[in-house]
């Protein structure tokens, strides 16, 4: 059991405030960050950049519940159908990350270290990019075989690249939620 | 009743803040990331460093291709008989830089810094130093979102510039598309031009698109050629967009005409 960090009430306010800083400003700067290929700086692998709403939302449902975890796959989704196009959507894939990540926690076989983050993220990374196939192929725009070339193509990359700076999102988020956590007396 | 009121005392919080997070990230999908976008332009400064050579550059690679475009255009309306010689005249462009690239690896797209405000319209066509790179979708006041050739929903009607034979152009999210031609024994050799064709309804005739690289003319259904680009769409960092006559005044404007 870890004690709660004495707190003065009146600051509890400013707590949840600086928590929903955090939050929306974590996302845009993913939301942002997406936007960008830098090859230079090894954020880009033959033209493929990390998917950072992917890791927003793994590191956001690992220590939460499936349903807050589908909640904010959705809303990461729509502010990605936002930055691309909506058809077919994004939500479905990043949903079903925060669903699965939610499930996950409670068995408890995950060990919070760099590496186990990374290996979570490499896979669900290959799984988004599946979801999206599978959108593609029955939504009619693209041809299977097209679909299935593209995949083989983008999936590693998107894979390597994401679990390479997931822990950059997730360290610091990690480090804050736990603190607050801590300060509020939960856990 | 009193179950209802138990648990609406005790999820209130939640679900409010889950309804305010789910209403905003649907606002902002719905407003197709303007809000956002504008930020970033912001927030990423009026222009980058040696912009003036960029642009002067450009403008001359621009001003050059489209003088042979013109030259070209106007060759062949005499023998086709078109009367689209309004349109050249008043033709006009301007360069823009480009902001950001796709948010995910299955859209080819990019973003623009310069949007509404400079007279960019959707449905507006993007050539680069080359040829063709694509057509606007959405434009904000100060960005605007273009989708790339490249991509696989991206269809243009074209044909071979020597042989005047016509297909259909696809992106593959790469360097390189398939033109798939209608004739069975189309004249096309590699090394060949490919350019947009006068039935194509979004893009105007005679735009360069690229060459072919090899051929696949034993297909069953029908032959298919591999294009390379002409555009290293991955490295551009500035493109012209087409202004139609109608919008405001340009002092930037880049006139196909000396």
């Amino acid at each position: 059991m870890i004690k709660p960090l004495p707190f003065r009430k009146q600051s509890l306010l400013t707590l949840n405030l600086w928590n929903a800083v955090i939050i929306v400003g974590s996302v845009m700067l993913c939301a942002l960050m997406s936007l960008l290929r830098l090859p230079r700086i090894g954020m880009a692998l033959s033209g493929i950049g990390p998917n950072w709403l992917l890791v927003w939302v793994v590191t956001w449902s690992i220590k939460r519940t499936s349903v807050q975890g589908i909640l904010a796959g959705i809303c990461l989704g729509l502010i990605q159908d936002g930055l691309t196009a909506s058809q077919p959507t994004h939500t479905v894939g990043l949903a079903l990350v925060g669903l699965l990540m939610g499930r996950l926690n409670k068995k408890r076989f995950i060990q919070e270290d760099f590496i186990s983050i990374a290996l979570i993220v490499f896979g669900l990374a290959f799984m988004v990019e599946a979801v999206a196939a599978f959108q593609f192929g029955l939504g009619g725009t693209h041809q299977l075989r097209d679909v299935w070339l593209h995949v083989r193509q983008t999936a590693l990359s998107s894979a390597i690249m994401s679990s390479f700076w997931a822990p950059v999102v997730y360290f610091p988020l990690n480090r804050w939620w736990e603190r607050y956590h801590r300060l509020l007396g939960i856990e | 009743m009193l179950f209802l009121y138990r648990w609406w005392e005790r999820y209130r919080l939640g679900l409010v803040l889950a309804i305010l997070c789910l209403g905003g990230a649907w606002a902002f999908s719905r407003s197709q990331g303007v809000g956002l976008l504008e930020v970033f332009r912001f927030v990423s400064g009026p222009a980058q460093p040696d912009t003036a050579k960029q642009k002067q550059l450009v403008d001359a690679q621009t001003w050059q291709i489209q003088q042979q475009m013109a030259d070209l255009e106007a060759r062949n309306q005499a023998l086709q008989k078109l009367l689209a010689q309004d349109e050249i005249k008043n033709k006009k462009a301007i360069a823009v830089a480009i902001l950001s690239r796709s948010g995910d690896n299955w859209w080819q797209q990019l973003t623009l810094r310069k949007g509404q405000k400079d007279g960019i319209e959707v449905g507006a066509v993007v050539v680069a130093p080359g040829g063709l790179v694509g057509r606007v979708t959405t434009v904000s006041p100060n960005t605007s979102r273009v989708l790339l050739i490249s991509d696989p929903t991206s269809r243009i009607g074209v044909i071979v510039s020597n042989s005047r034979n016509m297909g259909i152009f696809q992106g593959q999210s790469s360097k390189e598309a398939v033109v798939t031609f209608f004739d069975k024994d189309p004249e096309v050799k590699v090394g060949d031009a490919i350019v947009t064709s006068s039935l194509s309804r979004l893009f105007p005739p005679g735009l360069p698109i690229g060459k072919v690289k090899t051929l696949k003319l034993e297909q069953n259904y029908n032959p298919q050629a591999l294009v390379e680009l002409s555009v290293p769409i991955s490295k551009l960092e500035w493109v012209s967009v087409y202004l139609n006559d109608q919008t405001s005044s340009l002092p930037k404007a880049v006139s196909s005409n000396p």
